[in-house]
Parts: structure tokens; sequence; C-alpha cells
């Protein structure tokens, strides 16, 4: 395939035609490799590292229409120090927040390496005119988000109109500028393979520096096997492109062990290089939790209660 | 015609489980022998986390519920008399001392059923004070409780050793020894008695096994040690214990209202009487 790339990490519509053209997912193949390298064992060393890993790599979430600036408080002071009985344990990558609220987390993590994620462009549905999500989305980046959450449009892309969805998208990017720009393609609406992996091909090359599973909106949250798919979607479009996207899994990861599982898939498929908060996160507000707690009884050897950890 | 030999499981969370270890041990009975769980220490931590949401499930229901739902085991076991007593005798008791271990066994039942809903306002007081306020201590249940079993061939003993902490609304993971088949198959009554899942666990194996995981687990709140224990083991458990605060209780009372003492913590209230 010849290539005219439009910048350092977008595609042309004509060429992402051609990356999406004739689509095909192995989807028997797909669940024996992701059953495959969930049966790998991980041992207490290599679990303490993957266990920070994971903190690191944590977007500690909040979005509910309950959500107040004091709410926002308490979690980025989580956030910051995610266990105040240990200090080995290091902060997590980013909180993640209605715009709304993003003044608010800023402040509260102005003197940390905290970053600060906005949902925008009508979260969750992402049903509303592209001048809305504009100005939502440079909305929240004037409040100080270093990170923006946008949702793909459905809409467009069920009703076959992949063009739409591509054009949303590079608009977005517009607005962000050099803001850090995640694409949520909520895989649980998506449904089948092809689709998760045609969705992953767009938003990258629409330009995301992210490409992300879920909005948690929904009870079909991120799953292995989604995660796997992008992971070889992100990995086929550095191919191509040589740009290296990251990936961010969010909803219904709740336990450790599932968590590993993750970041064994990542290391397989991609490399080393994405296990890092700067090619993968995870979006969630009750894994670090658990994770703490894993942390804490690998030094004491005593199994651990959340109700002595911070709520956030 | 040939019997179909019963393989008796583990009771945690509302299903009969096998170990995840897949390891069991044997039980010799008169006439049979039997492969039970022995119940391995992530066996344990996942009774922790099917009894943290029993708890929830069982403080739910009000104490009056607690009461008909205690009852209707009483009735369930009732009604299996026969194998429970078909059991003891294999284990060796005579059948008039197994008939009348099962008698105690339902009066036991009955009496904490009656309790459930009557031990807070027992326990409870309003206390005296020298000014315009009330001052009311009022009773709450622990939590999680893990009970280990006694080694008599009792069901009494085996009900004596799961109830009190029950009735307060604690949830229990129970733990038995050689003796476990009576509570295995208790395990089938408690299935069909309207008790939320995750209330009531039943665990077999070797204590010993697993003493260092259950003392040490932050999630337990009490244990109560209805079994005669070496003092080195009293020694780890205590030791083990202090550092999440667990409250050890080694041979309980069994009968009255002293029995449930154990797995209740009073609540001080301040309320202004106002004029």
């Amino acid at each position: 395939m010849s290539l005219t790339k439009e910048s350092k990490n977008t595609l042309s519509w004509s060429n992402t035609v051609e990356l999406i053209d004739n689509l095909r997912v192995d989807e028997v193949g797909l669940k024996e490799r992701v059953a495959s390298l969930a049966t790998r064992s991980i041992k207490k060393d290599s679990k303490l590292q993957a266990l920070n890993y994971i903190v690191t790599m944590c977007d500690l979430t909040t979005l509910e229409g309950e959500d107040t600036e004091g709410k926002i408080g308490q979690m980025a002071a989580k956030a910051i120090r995610p266990d105040p009985s240990n200090s080995e344990v290091p902060s997590v990558a980013a909180v993640c927040v209605y715009p709304a609220l993003v003044a608010k987390a800023k402040e509260m993590t102005r003197n940390s390496n905290v970053k600060v994620a906005s949902v925008s462009s009508y979260f969750p549905s992402g049903q509303a005119p592209l001048e809305s999500k504009i100005f939502d989305t440079q909305f929240a980046i004037d409040q100080g988000a270093d990170e923006i959450d946008i949702v793909i449009n459905r809409k467009a892309f069920f009703e076959g109109d992949y063009r739409k969805m591509y054009d949303e998208i590079v608009a977005l990017k517009e607005v962000c500028k050099s803001v850090h720009l995640k694409t949520i393609l909520e895989v649980g609406e998506l449904k089948t393979y092809e689709n998760i992996k045609k969705a992953s091909l767009i938003s990258l090359a629409a330009g995301s520096d992210f490409i992300k599973t879920s909005t948690g909106k929904i009870s079909n949250g991120s799953s292995r096997e989604a995660c796997y798919l992008m992971a070889k979607a992100v990995w086929d479009y550095k191919m191509v492109t040589g740009f290296k996207a990251g990936i961010k899994v969010a909803g219904g990861i709740r336990d450790s062990k599932d968590a590993i599982r993750y970041l064994v898939i990542v290391n397989e498929e991609l490399g080393p290089e994405w296990l890092s908060p700067d090619y993968f996160r995870f979006g969630a507000s009750s894994l670090v939790d658990d994770v703490l707690k894993q942390i804490k009884k690998l030094k004491t050897n005593a199994y651990q209660s959340s109700y002595y950890f911070p709520r956030g | 015609m040939n019997e179909i030999k019963k393989t008796y499981k583990n009771y945690v969370g509302g299903k009969y489980v096998r170990s995840e270890s897949g390891k069991t041990f044997r039980i010799e009975l008169k006439n049979q022998f039997y492969e039970v769980p022995l119940t391995s220490r992530k066996d344990v931590r996942d009774a922790v986390v099917a009894a943290k949401k029993g708890y929830t499930e069982w403080q739910k229901l009000t104490p009056y519920n607690k009461t008909q739902v205690l009852y209707r085991l009483s009735e369930m076991v009732e009604g299996n008399s026969e194998t429970y007593q078909q059991i003891l005798q294999e284990s060796g008791l005579t059948k008039s001392k197994a008939n009348q271990d099962i008698k105690n066994a339902i009066d036991s039942l009955i009496w904490y059923a009656g309790m459930a809903d009557k031990w807070e306002q027992m326990t409870g007081n309003l206390n005296p004070v020298a000014g315009d306020y009330f001052n009311i201590s009022h009773q709450e249940s622990l939590g999680v409780v893990f009970t280990l079993n006694t080694e008599e061939n009792s069901f009494n003993q085996l009900l004596l050793s799961i109830l009190p902490s029950l009735t307060t609304g604690c949830s229990v993971i129970s733990f038995s020894g050689d003796n476990s088949i009576l509570a295995l198959k208790l395990a089938e009554d408690i299935n069909n008695s309207d008790l939320p899942s995750g209330a009531l666990n039943i665990l077999s194996g070797n204590f010993s096994q697993i003493i260092d995981d259950v003392s040490n687990h932050v999630e337990i709140n009490a244990m109560a040690i209805y079994k005669d224990l070496t003092s080195s083991d009293k020694k780890i458990i205590r030791e083990n214990a202090s550092k999440s605060l667990k409250r050890i209780v080694i041979k309980p009372p069994t009968s009255g209202l002293e029995s449930l003492l154990p797995f209740i913590e009073t609540k001080t209230v301040w309320h202004p009487k106002g004029r």
C-alpha cells in the first residue's frame, strides 16, 4: 500500500480506507491466544513490580452526576499518595473527571506529577452536534486538562458513516493540539471483533494518541480480547506510520489479578516499552484499592481490608 | 442396583465447591469412607470474600426476619434428622445417644432463632446520666467470624459453634476437621433455609494448614475457637490477631445470653432530650 502521511501520526482518509478494507479477525484463534496469556504465573517479586506499575498507570476516575469539588479533592489526595502508610507506593498517572471539575482537580494536583484528564465530546453517549463537542473539549482544555478522553461517534459508526466518525476525531484533535487525546471506542457496544479493530484503526488514523476500551458507563466494559485486538491495531498502525500509540483499558477491571493479565497481553503483543504510563493506562475507580491491598499483603503476609485504605 | 456415592463439598457463598487445590482427605465412618475437601489457604480467602458479602445481606434482614430464617433452618434439620442420625451412628454413637444429640441440636436452633430478635434489647441499655440527654448503649454485630468446631462427633456441638455468632448478625465461616461430614451435610439444609448466600460458609480440612492465613487476615473480625488447641497454636493465633486487632475468643460459652456476647460490640449514642 502506498501511503501519504498527513502529519506525524495521522493518515489521510483514503489511506485509512485501505487500512480498514477487508479487515478480518480470527475469533477462535484470538480467544485461545488471550486465554493462554491469562495462564502465565507471576511470582512474588515480579508481582510486586507489576502492582507498582499498575498504580503508576492508573487514571483514578470519578464520572458521576453527584461529583462535587469535595469529592475531587479527596480523590486527588489519594492520587498523589495512594497509601499514606507506605511512601514507596508511587502516585497514580492521572485523575479523570468531568470538564466542570477540571479546574478543581488541577488546583489539587498542582504540586505533583499527577495529570488531569477530562472526558469530553458529550461523554458517554457522544450524541451531540460536532460544534457542541468542540466547545465541550475546548472548555476542558481551557480549564487546564492535560489529557482529553473523547468518545467516538457510534451513531455514525453503526450507520456506516466511518468518514464522519474519522472527521470528528480529526476536528477534536485540532482543538486538542498538543494535549493528549484518548479516544474511547466503547467496545461493549461495538459487539464484534471486526468492529473493534476497525474503530481502533480509524481512531488512530484520525490522530488519537491513545485508544480506550470503554466509558465504564455500560455493563459490558473492557475485555482482555478487546485489549488484545487494540494492541494488534496499535502494532499494525506502528508498522504503517511508525507512530507509537497507547492503550487505555477501562470499565470493570476491579482486581489486581485481572489487571496483571492485561499487562501480560501488552507485554507479549507490543513489548516491554509499552509498559509505561505513557503508553498504557488503566481507567478505574476501585482497582487501586485492590492493588494497595495486594502490595500490603506482599509486605506483611496478611490479607487486608479496604477499610484501612483511603476512600477516593 | 448400584449405590451412588455421595461427594461432600465445601459450602461457600451459597455454592457447593471443591477445594481449588483439588486436594481431599479421607474420613472413614463405620460403613463407608468419604473424600472431603482439604481446604487450602486460597479457599479460606475465597470464603472471606463470600462472608464479607454475606454479612451485608444478612444485616439487611430485620431481626424478626432473622428469627424466621433460623426457625426454618430448624425445620429443615428436623426433616432430615434421619440422615444426621445415620451419620452420627456411623461415627460411633449409639442410636439413643445420636437421637438425643439431634433433639438437643434442634432445641439449640429454636432457642437461638428466638434470640435473634431479642438479644439486642437484652444487651443494650439506657444509661443513667446527670443531664438533659439520653445515653444509649446499643449493640452491633462484629462482622465476619471464623469459628473452629470441636472434635466431638456431635451435631449439637457443631450448631453451638455456629449459632451464637450467626444469631447476632455476624456472617460465619465454620471450619471442621475429621468430623466434618456433619457440617458438610448441614450445608444442604442451610442452602434450603433462606439464609442469604455467604452468611454461613462451611469448610473442612486441617486447621494447622490455614492457621496463619486465618489469624492474619484483616477482613476476619473475630475468631471463635471451640476446639481444644495446643498452647503454641493459641500463641500463634493471638500474636497474628493482635496485628489487626482481631477479637479472639477461646472456648466461649455455648449457652445462654452469655454465648452471644463475644460477637457484639457496644456503640454508645448521646442524644439531647429536648423540652
